[in-house]
């Protein structure tokens, strides 16, 4: 369980402050969206998690580990793993499987469990064939694997993912997905900062921020359908659920709860048939 | 083959030494070429050329590796050939400088001399990969901790030089597009003009990389980096081989010191 508890936080003394008074716990096992607009302080919160920003007031407590104690900070971020949005200054080493080995070397663990541990990682997020190739002949969806393998392997309770998806294609923004919803049935625990509302649909839990606090908690199929406030924060709703607000606003008689394509297709289609038998 | 420096996969018996063996013995051989006696140039350049043939190398690779060097070559030959004193050759001389017997023996020694240091050092890194390059490096300047040198920062900084270089002539080519794309010229104009377009490539470069270092700072701090000690993946362990290895360096390096003090 991560707790935090009242944390403020500013880059500099007298600057108003990028988080004020957040607090929330995240349980061990779930799938954590957090969405808000830019500079809302996400970035922040989660360089919290992980003990690279202590707050100015208030505690991050990781496992029962405070991150203000600087002997803790190793088995903190041993637990609490972070991929960034730009897999580029993420990567560290020459090949892949040497930068997948940085963090467990930071570990001082011996070289055969590194070995050991280098392999699994590259296997779960697919890259095992390419272990030998030098970054920068990557794609970017392969950095961003690379860079996901590189926290795997120092076996991390929960990783908190800044907008993985950002910088990528469809294509490979689908490959991080997966390995996303892969990590969270392997019991890792995600958290998932992103601007896309589709790609949190099957969140546990959506924590939404604006601000520097926290204005919205609680499962996409609560929050995600506020098109309207949504809006007024500068957020989208996922494409599906803003067609049925809008076709609700022009008259139809639709409600837009839908979150998934699936889903639209059924209600939509429950409407006009309803529609269809009213005529007939 | 590869440009001089560059690290040429392979399997051989020399790819899979010790990278710590080949530091020690390419430092050895350094010495000797350059303190021991000539005769010993012939041996190594022997040494050498089967090194070259057991690395699965072809010789052009000796040929190839002095290209770069290829001019200063040249004028350590020529300030040697026109300043040693000694016996002027026949009437090669002019204005008071004169192409002597000395001279024209001892420009090909350092000549030679010189191309053997390119060679052994040509060999090394390509037979090692950077990285164990870095980690070979990182163990054995470890005594060097107890007088507060941070070895292995300087091995991680190595490291990290090496994986941002491609990253670094990527982004040269980009910022010079994004500038041809908005008018600017490289490739025309007197050398003065091409300068200046090129010091235009230099603030957005600095800015670029000051970014790139921030965000791989923290980066790496996510990744539990702390200065000290870390270990790597691949470890380093002593094998017959490289200790069969280390011996003939020895032996031989000793063999031909000696036989200098005979002759």
């Amino acid at each position: 369980m991560i707790k935090a508890r009242d944390i403020s936080f500013s880059y500099e003394r007298g600057q108003s402050p990028i988080l004020k008074a957040v607090s929330l716990d995240i349980p061990e096992g779930g799938y954590v969206a957090l969405i808000g607009p830019n500079a809302c302080g996400k970035t922040s919160l989660l360089r919290h998690l992980d003990g690279l920003l202590i707050p100015d007031s208030g505690e991050v407590l990781v496992d029962g580990l405070n991150t203000r104690d600087p002997g803790a900070l190793k088995k903190i971020r041993q637990l609490v793993g972070l991929v960034f949005q730009n897999p580029d200054t993420q990567i560290v080493g020459t090949t892949v499987e040497e930068d997948v080995s940085f963090g467990p070397g930071n570990l001082n663990l011996p070289s055969a469990e590194i070995k050991r541990r280098v392999e699994t990682a590259l296997e779960t997020v697919g890259m095992e064939r390419h272990a030998k190739r030098a970054p920068h002949t990557l794609s970017s969806g392969e950095k961003q694997l690379v860079a996901i393998a590189g926290v795997l392997a120092m076996k991390p309770r929960y990783i908190a993912f800044d907008e993985p998806t950002a910088n990528l294609d469809p294509t490979a923004r689908k490959r991080v997905l997966e390995v996303l919803k892969k990590l969270h049935r392997e019991e890792i625990t995600v958290i998932h900062v992103t601007h896309q509302m589709d790609e949190i649909v099957h969140a546990d839990e959506v924590l939404v921020m604006s601000e520097g606090t926290i204005v919205g908690r609680s499962n996409p199929g609560e929050i995600l359908p506020r098109v309207e406030w949504l809006k007024e924060l500068g957020l989208d709703a996922p494409r599906v659920t803003e067609l049925l607000w809008q076709l609700r606003r022009m008259g139809a008689h639709v409600t837009p709860e839908a979150l998934t394509l699936d889903d639209a297709c059924e209600h939509l289609y429950a409407a006009i048939e309803k529609r269809g038998q009213r005529d007939r | 083959m590869g440009v001089t420096g560059q690290y040429i996969p392979g399997d051989s018996v020399i790819h899979r030494l010790d990278p710590r063996v080949k530091i020690v013995s390419t430092v050895m051989l350094s010495v000797l070429i350059l303190r021991g006696p000539v005769a010993a140039c012939i041996v190594l350049t022997l040494f050498l050329m089967v090194l070259v043939a057991v690395a699965g190398f072809s010789f052009r690779f000796l040929t190839g590796s002095l290209r770069p060097v290829r001019f200063f070559l040249l004028l350590f030959f020529v300030l040697h050939l026109f300043f040693t004193r000694g016996k002027t050759i026949g009437p090669l001389s002019w204005w008071g400088v004169s192409v002597t017997e000395e001279g024209l023996a001892e420009g090909m020694t350092v000549v030679w001399q010189f191309s053997l240091l390119i060679w052994s050092a040509a060999v090394l890194t390509a037979t090692t990969s950077p990285s164990e390059l870095v980690m070979a490096i990182d163990r054995l300047l470890n005594p060097l901790k107890k007088i507060g040198i941070p070895c292995h920062d300087i091995a991680t900084m190595a490291s990290i030089a090496l994986r941002f270089f491609p990253v670094f002539l990527d982004e040269i080519e980009n910022v010079r597009e994004a500038q041809a794309a908005r008018g600017a010229e490289f490739k025309t104009g007197g050398p003065w003009k091409r300068v200046k377009a090129a010091s235009g490539l230099l603030i957005p470069l600095v800015f670029s990389f000051v970014r790139k270092a921030e965000n791989l700072a923290v980066a790496m701090e996510a990744r539990a980096y702390a200065s000290g000690p870390r270990t790597y993946m691949k470890d380093l362990r002593m094998t017959g081989t490289d200790y069969a290895a280390l011996a003939i360096t020895i032996l031989l390096t000793g063999l031909l010191f000696f036989s200098g003090n005979l002759l």
